[in-house]
């Protein structure tokens, strides 16, 4: 057994293989940290009447400090996001991939496949089917991609109304602040409710994965993952010769105990959020 | 009119003084001299009585000098002690009502003259004025000056012993802190740290002599006579509370369908623990106090962001006077209420300074749950509800299925439930 047994996307058969830019890595190290800091910094706000409410916002110094520090991590989000909308905008730019970027295998685009991969999961739930064989992204990952540009849309816009009432009050009447508050609220309960139950499932607390999947750190998962994970994808690869020009170096000692540190607290404080949550809801 | 009856009461004393002076000079002066042989020889009382020097039989006749009574003589007020020595039965102090009629009168309605009569601690004038040392309430030393009052009310009112003795069960627990509370309150560090002498003490507001419990109808601090003692100080402040939505039913005597009446003064000020405006523990307790009554409003206010962060502590956001005033509450429906429509932008400005008739369209009671006056909010909540339910149990059931799926391939030891740690197969395994 690897000593590095812990992490789904280190056992298997070798060679590594690269799976994430360290641009994308990074962009993701952002959401992380921007989004438990919104978490933590709005979850009091939302849930004002919870016992826990005072003693959460007290971590960080009080409400005031809290509304501060969620307008910061507002900052993060949007420059994440426009981070990454820039670096689409580059490539197409650049003109090399735009068609295999809006539509195919290494698409984020809804595939009519997704549709039937997803139809197929719910036959081999039920004993119907043969489990469904992946490309290189799942309806799950992209489900979860499309969650946070919603989520960040709806939400970031909201906030921002939120955030300047007096300056977007000269176009919009008063009212879309009390509708912006419901829908910033919710669907940020939304989000988290997802991400740190379904998003924590699918990608790290499933049997298959468990206790974390530590690719979106380290950019680089074994060739016996992407067999189990991403099929279509190891076997296309294969077939068009490609897969040499992805082969990676284990991760370094110092990456992988960073990235276990940074996925294992994400996760714990994720999995806190869910406690507070269920806490204030049935209280 | 209280200025009135005390200049009254202080030239009718004066009067009296003259007079009494006047007529008496000669005889008083020579009584004087007699009275001075005993009781301004303190070796003598000592021998008489076995007391200490500071025995109160020790009176010289220099006692009065700066007192009040400077110009009294010691018969004025003990009567009948020349018939002969030791003083005999005929011998007593002349009532202070005497001179002092209306303070007497108020003290003889007051619930100190009824308590008077069945126990010795309740206060006569000597209790609260002194006996010799008697001197205006103006002057420093005088136990009735207004750096003083509290101390003098707190002898009896802060002493545990005649508070169990005498206060009835109910009243005990708030007869207890009273004096304390009072000391933190704005009006006490008023007095006791910055000295000002123009806040209120004790009697300011319990009145001086006619001391009567809140539950008499003739009580200063009686509820129906709040607004008119307070206001004898406040008066700008009950100029607008008089005119205000709680002032006008206050004075018409309206309750609400639950009984409660309009509040007065002390209903959000409290008595004891009034603090200041710009206090944090002020923001939290005030908003309360509306919501005493104010059910739905204190409700959908905590809906709001307004609501939510004054109730985790901040103290930044507006609260129910910071729309609605202090003390000129109106209904909407009056033009100078600070929530009717034509004024509502100039009452947003006063937080946010660039809001303008659109920014006033904000519901800062909206709520969701009223779909009938909030259609908009409500369909955006059920929508926002429904979104988050219909998501959450969608991927609950996928998850739940798949864990199914799992233990039922693991129990059989199938292939297909594998994790990585088993390499599929016709892969080359190197871990």
């Amino acid at each position: 057994m690897s000593p590095r047994v812990l992490d789904a996307a280190d056992r298997g058969a070798r060679p590594h293989l690269w799976r994430f830019t360290p641009l994308q890595r990074t962009l993701h190290a952002l959401v992380i940290v921007s989004f438990l800091g919104l978490v933590f910094t709005g979850l009091p706000l939302h849930f004002a009447a919870a016992p826990w409410a005072r003693g959460v916002a007290g971590i960080v110094g009080g409400i005031e400090s809290a509304g501060f520090l969620h307008r910061v991590c507002a900052i993060i989000t949007f420059v994440y996001f426009f981070t990454h909308i820039g670096s689409l905008l580059l490539r197409i730019a650049r003109g090399a991939d735009t068609k295999k970027l809006l539509w195919g295998p290494d698409s984020m685009v809804p595939q009519p496949k997704d549709f039937r991969d997803l139809f197929g999961m719910f036959r081999w739930f039920l004993g119907l089917g043969q489990r469904p064989r992946f490309e290189r992204f799942s309806y799950m990952e992209k489900f979860d991609y499309w969650a946070v540009f919603w989520g960040i849309a709806v939400i970031g816009s909201s906030g921002l109304l939120l955030w300047f009432p007096e300056f977007f009050a000269r176009f919009l009447p008063g009212w879309v602040f009390n509708v912006a508050t419901i829908i910033h609220g919710d669907e940020a309960l939304l989000a988290m409710s997802f991400i740190f139950t379904i998003h924590f499932f699918n990608v790290h607390l499933r049997p298959e994965k468990f206790p974390i999947d530590l690719v979106i750190f380290t950019g680089r998962a074994s060739a016996g993952y992407m067999i189990e994970e991403h099929p279509l994808e190891y076997e296309r690869r294969q077939q068009a010769g490609t897969l040499e020009g992805l082969v990676a170096p284990p991760v370094s000692r110092a990456a992988y105990l960073w990235s276990l540190a940074l996925g294992f607290t994400a996760l714990s404080l994720g999995v806190l959020v869910i406690v507070l949550v269920l806490w204030a809801v049935l209280h | 009119m209280r200025l009135g009856t005390l200049t009254g009461s202080i030239w009718r004393g004066a009067f009296v003084g003259v007079l009494l002076a006047l007529a008496a000079a000669p005889l008083a002066a020579a009584q004087q001299v007699v009275c001075e042989k005993c009781h301004g020889n303190r070796d003598f009382l000592m021998g008489r009585r076995g007391g200490g020097p500071d025995s109160s039989l020790y009176v010289p006749a220099a006692i009065l000098a700066d007192t009040r009574h400077a110009s009294l003589r010691c018969a004025d007020c003990h009567q009948g002690y020349d018939a002969g020595y030791p003083h005999g039965a005929q011998a007593k102090v002349v009532p202070c009502q005497t001179c002092h009629e209306a303070a007497g009168r108020d003290w003889a309605g007051s619930i100190h003259a009824t308590n008077a009569v069945t126990n010795g601690d309740a206060p006569t004038c000597t209790g609260c004025h002194g006996s010799h040392k008697v001197y205006g309430k103006d002057d420093r030393r005088s136990p009735t000056h207004p750096l003083n009052v509290a101390a003098t009310c707190g002898r009896c009112h802060a002493d545990p012993g005649i508070i169990g003795t005498y206060f009835a069960t109910a009243d005990k627990a708030q007869a207890r802190t009273a004096v304390a509370q009072f000391y933190k309150t704005v009006h006490g560090s008023a007095l006791t740290r910055d000295g000002l002498i123009v806040s209120a003490t004790c009697s300011n507001c319990h009145g001086a002599h006619l001391v009567l419990p809140a539950d008499s109808s003739a009580s200063t601090v009686n509820r129906r006579h709040i607004p008119a003692t307070c206001g004898a100080c406040h008066v700008g402040i009950a100029e607008v509370y008089d005119r205000s939505a709680h002032g006008v039913a206050y004075a018409r005597g309206d309750t609400t369908d639950s009984g409660k009446s309009a509040p007065v003064c002390v209903d959000c000020h409290s008595a004891h623990e009034i603090v200041r405006a710009d206090q944090p523990q002020w923001f939290l307790g005030v908003v309360q106090e509306c919501g005493t009554c104010h059910e739905h409003l204190y409700e959908t206010y905590f809906d709001t962001y307004h609501g939510k962060v004054t109730h985790l502590g901040s103290t930044l956001a507006a609260t129910c006077s910071d729309c609605h005033t202090p003390h000129d509450m109106r209904p909407m429906t009056d033009p100078e209420s600070s929530v009717y429509p034509a004024n509502l932008v100039a009452t947003c400005a006063r937080c946010h300074p660039a809001a303008n008739a659109n920014f006033a369209r904000y519901r800062p009671h909206g709520d969701h749950r009223d779909r009938a006056n909030y259609p908009v909010l409500y369909w955006t909540w059920r929508m926002m509800t429904g979104l988050l339910v219909v998501v959450m149990v969608f991927f609950a059931l996928h998850t739940l299925l798949w864990l199914t799926r799992l233990a039922i391939d693991a129990a059989r030891g199938g292939a297909a439930g594998k994790g990585h740690g088993e390499a599929p197969a016709g892969s080359e395994t190197r871990s």
